[in-house]
């Protein structure tokens, strides 16, 4: 179906468009097949807002006589109103938008009509892959090896073609491994810690079921990993409680009796409904107008982001703590593995590798510990905090990692490569995008679509010079240490910068830090000089 | 100075032991240390002898409680002090310890103002400039006088017998003799009659201040007090008069003598009621605030809702939200102001400070923000002296106590925490005054009111705070590297996600901040540097320039 079939009302004049921040001001509006486009006609200014279709969460449309007002909540948390002359026009355009907003065809997303002047398709897609990756871990070859046991994405289909495992792995054995672990996803290395050679590795829960089943290959691979040593960590990001109960639905646990070298740590994360849930609770009490403190912080703390961000944490923390101080390899995972998992095995990174710290280096992560390792952002991010819209999927994972990030930043102001402005514009980015880099569930789906080739990539986008300059943190100094959050509850507070950015107060706080930049930017020019 | 302070009588009997080795002390952020414990008429001093430096120098007068607990022969006394530190010393032998945290608990306590520390300090640094003479009165009147002639200076409270608490000299409008002002005072609590607190440039428009007006139940008038407030009115225009107390409250207030002012008789005022709360709800506040803050538990529900119960926060938007209000009445309606509580000394002057910063941007540098806190806290009257005798952590039963003071302060790391280049001086500025509103070597915060200082002689025998900051190194740590003059009147957002907790006061001593600190000097080093290039390539222009006009040639490429 052509996008113009939705488009009945293409143009309309003389509407008024009211936007956060701004007086609202006059002009025409343009819906195209992946915009809506508004162009003021004021007299001496010819400003633009161009508005992709997908950032709408939710639309609300309000009739009075002869005009229309629509309510455009979109999915970075923005809410604009546009006030349209004529029944009819304002009702074409409302209904344009919905259709176009939430259309499902991957296919035909703006990234894959996105032709910005200064990228080409030639270019290589993406920071590294998997390959590249294995070639460049010297340290990792004696012990390693690079399996392409899922080239075809048969054996799991969340994978990419190529992981890592122990040497003394065979492919056969994989595969039986593989059939032991839900969605395919059997144990692979994630990180390696070269202070001490322990490893993470990452996987999904066993499928032991209720009767308790084992798989000796899966004993092997895990035995494999901790060699000598005497023991490593498995950290299951659901309670006790819960993997006794996953049982029952044909998951489970990795029993004392048949690992017993491992011991299992149980920290429960929410996920899924409840994650969405409080962002959803959370973006209406930042949005809350009523002017009473103890309304807006009993809100907030019913929410329970921040509880969700303490939590998140506290277990990455512990990952880290196995890692670095008790000197242990460690298996992370809770359910599917495409969720928690990748968030503190993200976060455990960050704490102790001071090159995940650099803007490349953390572009590099969230591509391999989120993009390849098969997060399914399709699906966690098909709505955002306004939808009215059945949840059927979504999930705020990967927002919650950017806050946890944040949390990091804040406390070490110096130890973080990136910017504030790094995290806000990736959390616009993976609920609407012009690059292609947050399509579809998995390397597979990718593939198929042809992502890689027709669309461009952020993270390439975003190491641009300009944009690197953009994204750099000024006050940056690397350093070698581990960077040990505090996760006390004091500590931690709100993302202003995000959750409150259309309000005026962080306006100021964004002017100043507009500053601060462009004196460090001012500065290394002269002193290049 | 120690062994002056020995010889005076009611230190040596409280001194039982003045001196304990082996003494082992736990500090917040900093490595355990051992070493000696001496007690003095002021301090309680603890060194290791290592690098001849005192680990610990603290003011009984800081102390705001202590608690000894005992394990075998080792006692240990945990002090909790007013600028809410609290560290642990461990004493080896019961009597010891049992002496020790005695003396402690009679020095920490004493009463009797002319033997705090002040009058025994003698500053080791070379006064500049001596702060007890930089904001007087006559001074900053000479710059009212300078942009208008509707106000005079009166002495009619020389000898503080019109008002106890207000300073010898009050700005009145021009036309109300000293008679008149004393009549006035007979109708205001405290004697507390009207006064200029802030005239507004811009467009002439003035606050002013006073206690509260004693009707009483059967509606008591005074002509005087009406022809005085009238008098700052312009023809035809009318003004506001803030109370800072709920309507209920007002009304209240008539059955003990008080009141406030009628439409019937004040027909030119309207009366807007606002809901400030004070002493004992206040100090509640703060004690649930600092124990929600020390809170050890890793629960985020415990800790969110521990903050929402304190009520902190809700005190802090009451206050800005006042102060906007007065602001808004003068800059944006044109009108003037009167402001008032019940007795005049702690909302009153928590709005009417505020006010100021939010409409005068000579309050928000360093020396203009010491002029505010010396007229609108100091000489107005704010009694110091019993609002903070005692601080979050002690135990006995509140008197007067009340966290007025630092309402205030917090309130303007609020504005200038959503303004941040709007402001000379840094949050270091708000917590020093913090520290020494509580417990100092300087004579500044001691006394009440006024006749207080007048009666103790304070400018004779102590040192001001003033003539301590106001030298360059001290100047140069409480500068805002941030700072760019703006003449603006600046809005602060006063709904309840724009305000914080202000962590740099209440967290200080329960997380490290080192990170923190490390970035802030990092900036104030971008900035300076940013700075040192910007003059190199000034004069590089320069040079240029002169180059151009002394070398023709140069023109002809």
């Amino acid at each position: 179906m052509e996008f113009s079939d939705h488009i009945k009302t293409a143009n309309v004049e003389d509407v008024v468009l009211r936007q956060p921040l701004h007086p609202p001001s006059r002009g025409t509006l343009c819906i195209t097949g992946h915009h809506l486009l508004f162009s003021e006609r004021e007299e001496g200014s010819s400003q633009q807002v161009l508005l992709l279709l997908r950032n709408i969460d939710a639309i609300e449309k309000r009739m009075s006589g002869s005009s229309g007002t629509i309510t455009i909540k979109c999915k970075d948390l923005r809410v604009l109103q546009l006030d349209i002359p004529g029944m009819e026009q304002c009702l074409n355009i409302s209904r344009s938008i919905e259709t176009l907003s939430c259309l499902d065809n991957v296919s035909e997303m703006y990234p894959f009509f996105y032709r910005p002047t200064d990228l080409s398709l030639q270019d290589q897609w993406g920071l590294s892959t998997p390959e590249k990756h294995y070639t460049q871990m010297k340290e990792l070859h004696e012990r390693w090896r690079l399996s392409s046991v899922n080239k075809s994405y048969s054996v799991c289909p969340s994978y990419p073609p190529a992981v890592i495992v122990p040497n003394c792995i065979d492919d056969e054995t994989l595969k039986k491994v593989a059939k032991f672990r839900q969605g395919g996803r059997f144990p692979v290395l994630c990180y390696y810690h070269r202070k001490n050679g322990m490893v993470i590795m990452r996987s999904s829960q066993p499928l032991t079921g209720a009767n308790r089943k084992r798989c000796k290959e899966d004993e092997l691979l895990l035995q494999a990993v901790i060699e000598d040593s005497d023991k490593g960590f498995i950290i299951d990001t659901r309670s006790s409680q819960q993997v006794h109960q996953a049982r029952m639905t044909g998951g489970g646990f990795e029993s004392k009796s048949f690992y017993n070298c491992w011991k299992r740590l149980h920290r429960q994360m929410e996920r899924g409904k409840a994650l969405q849930e409080s962002l959803i609770k959370l973006v209406e009490a930042c949005s809350d107008e009523s002017h009473n403190v103890d309304r807006w912080l009993s809100k907030l703390e019913n929410s329970k982001w921040l509880s969700h961000v303490q939590t998140a944490l506290s277990t990455a923390g512990l990952l880290a703590e196995c890692v670095e101080r008790d000197g242990h390899s460690a298996l992370v995972h809770g359910y599917e593995g495409t969720d928690c998992s990748l968030l503190i095995c993200t976060l455990a990174q960050l704490i102790m590798d001071p090159f995940c710290r650099t803007l490349e280096g953390f572009l590099a992560l969230l591509e391999r510990e989120w993009v390849q390792a098969g997060h399914p952002f399709q699906q966690r991010c098909a709505h955002s905090a306004y939808s009215h819209a059945r949840f059927q999927q979504e999930s705020p994972v990967f927002l919650l990692l950017l806050d946890c990030v944040w949390q990091l930043w804040r406390q070490f102001p110096l130890a973080l490569g990136f910017s504030e402005a790094l995290l806000l514009r990736l959390a616009n980015e993976v609920y609407a995008s012009d690059y292609g880099t947050f399509l579809c569930n998995n390397d597979q789906e990718r593939c198929a679509l042809g992502v890689k080739d027709r669309t461009h990539c952020l993270f390439r986008a975003l190491l641009r010079p300009a944009e690197r300059d953009y994204y750099s943190n000024p006050l940056y100094e690397p350093t070698e240490l581990a960077i040990w959050p505090s996760v006390h509850p004091q500590s931690l507070q709100l993302w202003r910068g995000f959750f409150l950015r259309w309000t005026q107060l962080t306006h100021h706080l964004e002017a100043v830090q507009e500053e601060i930049r462009s004196m460090v930017i001012e500065w290394g020019r002269v002193a290049q000089r | 100075i120690l062994i002056k302070e020995y010889q005076i009588m009611e230190f040596a009997e409280l001194i039982k032991t003045p001196r304990v080795d082996g003494v082992v002390l736990h500090r917040p952020f900093m490595p355990t240390v051992e070493g000696t414990l001496c007690l003095t008429g002021h301090h309680l001093i603890l060194s290791s002898r290592q690098d001849n430096t005192e680990e610990l120098w603290l003011l009984h007068s800081n102390i705001d409680s202590t608690e000894k607990r005992f394990v075998g022969s080792v006692g240990s006394i945990i002090v909790k002090c007013k600028d809410l530190r609290v560290i642990q010393l461990d004493i080896p032998g019961m009597e010891e310890c049992l002496n020790i945290a005695s003396s402690i608990e009679a020095l920490s306590t004493l009463d009797s103002v002319s033997l705090m520390y002040p009058f025994f300090y003698r500053p080791m640094f070379e006064v500049i400039e001596d702060g007890w003479n930089s904001y007087l009165p006559q001074d900053a009147f000479k710059e009212l006088e300078s942009m208008t002639d509707e106000w005079r200076l009166s002495k009619v409270n020389k000898d503080f017998t019109v008002c106890p608490s207000y300073p010898p000299l009050v700005a009145v409008p021009k036309n109300i003799d000293d008679d008149t002002l004393k009549k006035v005072a007979a109708f205001r609590h405290g004697g507390r009659f009207p006064v200029l607190s802030y005239y507004h440039k811009k467009n002439g428009m003035v606050m002013m201040r006073a206690g509260q007006p004693l009707t009483g139940t059967n509606g008591r008038r005074c002509k005087e007090d009406e022809k005085l407030i009238n008098a700052t009115l312009r023809p035809g225009k009318r003004g506001y008069i803030i109370d800072t107390r709920t309507i209920n409250v007002a009304q209240q207030a008539k059955a003990r003598g008080g009141g406030f002012e009628s439409e019937g008789n004040y027909p030119q005022w309207r009366r807007i009621h606002k809901a400030i709360d004070r002493y004992n709800v206040l100090q509640e506040s703060l004690i649930k605030l600092v124990e929600a803050c020390n809170d050890q538990s890793h629960s985020m529900d415990r800790w969110l809702s521990k903050l929402e119960a304190s009520n902190w926060q809700t005190h802090i938007k009451e206050i800005l939200t006042t102060a906007c209000l007065a602001a808004q009445c003068i800059d944006r309606e044109g009108a003037s102001v009167l402001v008032h509580g019940t007795e005049g000394t702690d909302s009153t002057l928590q709005v009417s400070s505020l006010a100021q910063i939010i409409l005068d941007p000579g309050c928000r540098t360093i020396k203009g923000f010491q002029g505010l806190v010396e007229r609108e806290w100091l000489q107005a009257g704010h009694p110091f002296q019993q609002r903070c005798a005692q601080s979050a952590y002690s135990n006995s039963k509140p008197r007067q106590e009340a966290p007025a003071f630092l309402l205030f302060l917090d309130c303007v790391w609020q504005v200038l925490r959503q303004f941040p280049c709007s402001f000379e001086f840094n949050e270091s500025f708000l917590v020093l005054l913090f520290e020494h509103a509580y417990a100092s070597q300087f004579g500044t915060f001691l006394g009440s009111c006024a006749a207080d200082r007048a009666r103790l002689s304070l400018p004779e025998k102590t040192v001001s705070l003033w003539s301590w900051v106001n030298r360059p190194q001290e100047l140069e740590r409480l500068t805002n590297p941030l700072y760019e003059a703006n003449s603006l009147v600046i809005w602060p957002s006063v709904a309840p996600q724009s305000l914080l907790l202000w962590e740099g006061l209440f967290l200080r001593w329960n997380r490290s901040s080192k990170c923190l600190d490390e970035a802030y000097e990092e900036m104030v080093h971008i900035i300076e540097y940013n700075k040192e290039l910007q003059n190199k390539v000034n004069s590089l222009r320069r040079q240029l320039a002169q180059l151009e006009t002394e070398d023709p040639l140069l023109d002809t490429p």
